[in-house]
């Protein structure tokens, strides 16, 4: 300590000038230096720690999904084939569809992949996203262009790399701007991409497009379908590692503030990126299935309206939440069919009628929903399926409903 | 030896204000320090600098010895310099536990992607973290909340989690933003006696912007006030406490008229 007493006397007087009066009281040279042994945290300590201060006790049961609760045998066993009886569900389910719906369902897992990347860089990161055809379309068009050139798996490769480059530019921009301005900026991105890079005759085909034809392996619907599974698995599984990992938990801490994450060490630009990049990855795998999936590109497949659709898929589904946006984004995918099946079906078939309902009743749906969610479930499916997500999880499907007359009971007291 | 943090005339300007004004100041090796001031007078703006989210106009920065003023907020915090929030810095969507999980970030080893793609040494160090985040909140007695989403808490825990935080960091100095707002008195002043001991038992150096004045009485080795930016006085406790500049400062009136 003999440092300080130094400095300060030196400093003293000439910060005292500066300033009317006597403003700097000078350190005594008494001033007691602490002697502090260094102890480590034992237990002894940890319960005198916990002795000093008051905690409310009452406190700690509340909102505690699984206290109190334990599985029974049977419970696991019930859990265990709930769950397998919807992976099998999902697995089997191509195997008994006509090719038609079978081609849909490949369109709805790859709607749900795109979901997920929406939810990387929206749900989780924060940062809205308004361009993300142009992720997606530039991977189909990346993809299609390989593949014409070498072969399926390095398209699908290229596709993701070039979605991820794509997004990494965009990122860089919404290291500087925020909020709204951020919506804009990738709006007019998404335009940009639309209108710039996917008309070069060279790489897109220009207005005519580009064939996208499949690999030999998945040439049938039934096999595509299960490629796009696959690839949806993945999507799923990378999204699980990140939210449990150390990259996930950085996107989150600096989508709740950034300046309180950089406190914590984190890197905010580098994973602000990296929320990008993963984020755009998973779009342009996307991208390359839904090229494949249609077997030709074109860019008007990537239109401002597409990527609004996806964004509102994400909310509807529950940003945050796999399971809802998988949910929400094959709803989405599907529901056009499903209302131009209803209105076009030759049984109560209504000229004029049946066309207002397809152009006018989807997107009109589609608001509704979104207006729904925002008002009562604000996340989305993802909110809805909580009981069953607790179920599964090993926890009770309902909260316990007495808890709150129990703790205005405790108020009272 | 090197003072821990070593502050030379630090100033900011933000447009017209003078948010700092050479300020100056110094804290040792396991000293408690506390920082006091009427509102405005640029504490946390001060804090803000000494954490990097602000870049002074003028002035320096040492943390032993190394000078940090341009450094990056979360190089300074690998360095050892933690902090907590006045108006928290806690995840509220997260739990207590992921929360302070999520702060031991600048001490993971294995690389972003690894973890992204599943390796087995991520899953390793994962249960790692847990262990430490779990020794942290017995420490601080919040293990029974560890679940919990820390939204729902009482402000109290919350407060608490943030500190949960900061030590998750693994700090030198920590910096406290108001440790003991939202408490009453008698918390306060078993607030003081826990920070005593949180700076004995894990061999820390205190810096604290605190309101409560028997907590910085009672635990402060030494005080620095700032008033609109300045360094208004600086001394142990007992004589800041009949400075008449500091108490004319606080009660609000003109320095002149009380002395």
């Amino acid at each position: 300590m003999a440092t300080r007493s130094a400095r300060v006397g030196d400093e003293g007087p000439a910060g005292g000038e500066t300033r009317r009066e006597t403003g700097v009281v000078p350190i005594p040279d008494s001033a007691d230096a602490p002697t502090v042994t260094r102890a480590p945290a034992t237990e002894e300590v940890a319960t005198r720690l916990r002795s000093t201060r008051s905690l409310p006790a009452k406190a700690a049961p509340a909102g505690a999904p699984a206290r109190g609760f334990r599985l029974s045998r049977v419970g696991i066993a019930s859990r265990a084939t709930v769950a397998a009886l919807i992976a099998a569900g999902v697995l089997l389910l191509p195997i008994p569809l006509d090719n038609v719906w079978r081609s849909r369902m490949a369109l709805a897992v790859i709607f749900a992949v795109i979901g997920l990347s929406v939810n990387v860089i929206t749900g989780h990161a924060g940062q809205i996203s308004l361009g993300h055809q142009a992720f997606v379309g530039i991977g189909a068009f990346m993809s299609a262009y390989v593949v014409a050139r070498f072969n399926f798996a390095a398209g699908f490769l290229a596709a993701g790399l070039t979605g991820a480059m794509l997004a990494l530019i965009l990122g860089l921009v919404a290291l500087r701007i925020r909020g709204l301005y951020l919506a804009l900026i990738t709006l007019a991105f998404g335009l940009m991409a639309e209108n710039t890079i996917f008309g070069i005759r060279g790489f897109t085909g220009g207005g005519a497009g580009a064939p996208a034809p499949r690999p030999a392996l998945f040439q049938s619907d039934l096999a595509y379908v299960y490629l796009c599974l696959a690839v949806l698995a993945a999507s799923l599984l990378v999204d699980w590692r990140l939210l449990r990992t150390k990259a996930g938990r950085a996107v989150v801490a600096l989508r709740n503030d950034e300046r309180v994450a950089a406190t914590l060490g984190i890197n905010v630009t580098q994973f602000k990126l990296l929320a990008f990049v993963v984020g755009g990855f998973m779009a342009g795998m996307a991208g390359s299935l839904f090229a494949h999936w249609n077997q030709f590109v074109q860019a008007e497949d990537f239109e401002l309206r597409r990527a609004l659709v996806w964004v509102l898929m994400a909310v509807v589904g529950g940003l945050g939440s796999r399971a809802g946006i998988v949910i929400g984004s094959a709803f989405f995918a599907l529901f056009d069919f499903v209302v131009a099946d209803i209105a076009g079906g030759s049984t109560w078939h209504l000229p004029l009628v049946g066309d207002v309902l397809v152009i006018i009743l989807a997107p009109l749906f589609g608001a509704f929903l979104l207006l729904l969610t925002l008002t009562l479930y604000p996340g989305g499916i993802g909110q809805q399926l909580l009981p069953v997500r607790r179920w599964l999880a090993g926890g009770p499907f309902l909260e316990r409903a007495h808890r709150p007359s129990r703790e205005k009971k405790e108020e009272r007291d | 030896m090197a003072p821990v943090l070593d502050v030379r005339d630090l100033s900011i300007r933000f447009g017209g204000l003078r948010a700092l004004d050479d300020v100056s100041l110094d804290v040792g090796e396991w000293e408690i320090v506390g920082l006091i001031g009427p509102n405005g007078a640029g504490k946390t703006t001060l804090f803000n600098c000494l954490t990097g989210i602000y870049r002074p106009d003028k002035g320096t920065v040492k943390y032993r010895a190394k000078d940090i003023t341009r450094s990056a907020t979360h190089r300074r915090v690998a360095l050892g310099i933690g902090r907590t929030w006045q108006n928290l810095g806690v995840i509220r969507s997260l739990t207590v536990m992921e929360n302070v999980m999520t702060a031991q970030h600048a001490h993971v080893r294995y690389g972003a992607f690894s973890g992204l793609l599943g390796s087995p040494a991520s899953f390793l160090e994962e249960r790692e973290l847990r262990a430490n985040a779990h020794e942290i909140l017995d420490f601080l007695g919040l293990l029974p909340l560890a679940e919990e989403p820390v939204g729902g808490l009482p402000y109290g825990v919350q407060k608490l989690c943030d500190l949960a935080m900061a030590l998750a960091t693994d700090p030198d100095v920590l910096l406290l933003d108001e440790p003991s707002s939202g408490m009453g008195p008698q918390e306060a002043e078993r607030l003081g006696e826990t920070l005593r001991f949180l700076r004995d038992s894990l061999n820390l150096t205190i810096l604290m912007i605190e309101h409560h004045v028997p907590l910085v009485v009672g635990v402060c080795d030494y005080v620095y006030v700032l008033n609109f930016g300045k360094l208004l006085a600086k001394g142990p406790p007992s004589e800041i406490q009949r400075h008449p500049e500091v108490v004319a400062a606080y009660l609000g009136e003109e320095a002149d008229a009380a002395s």
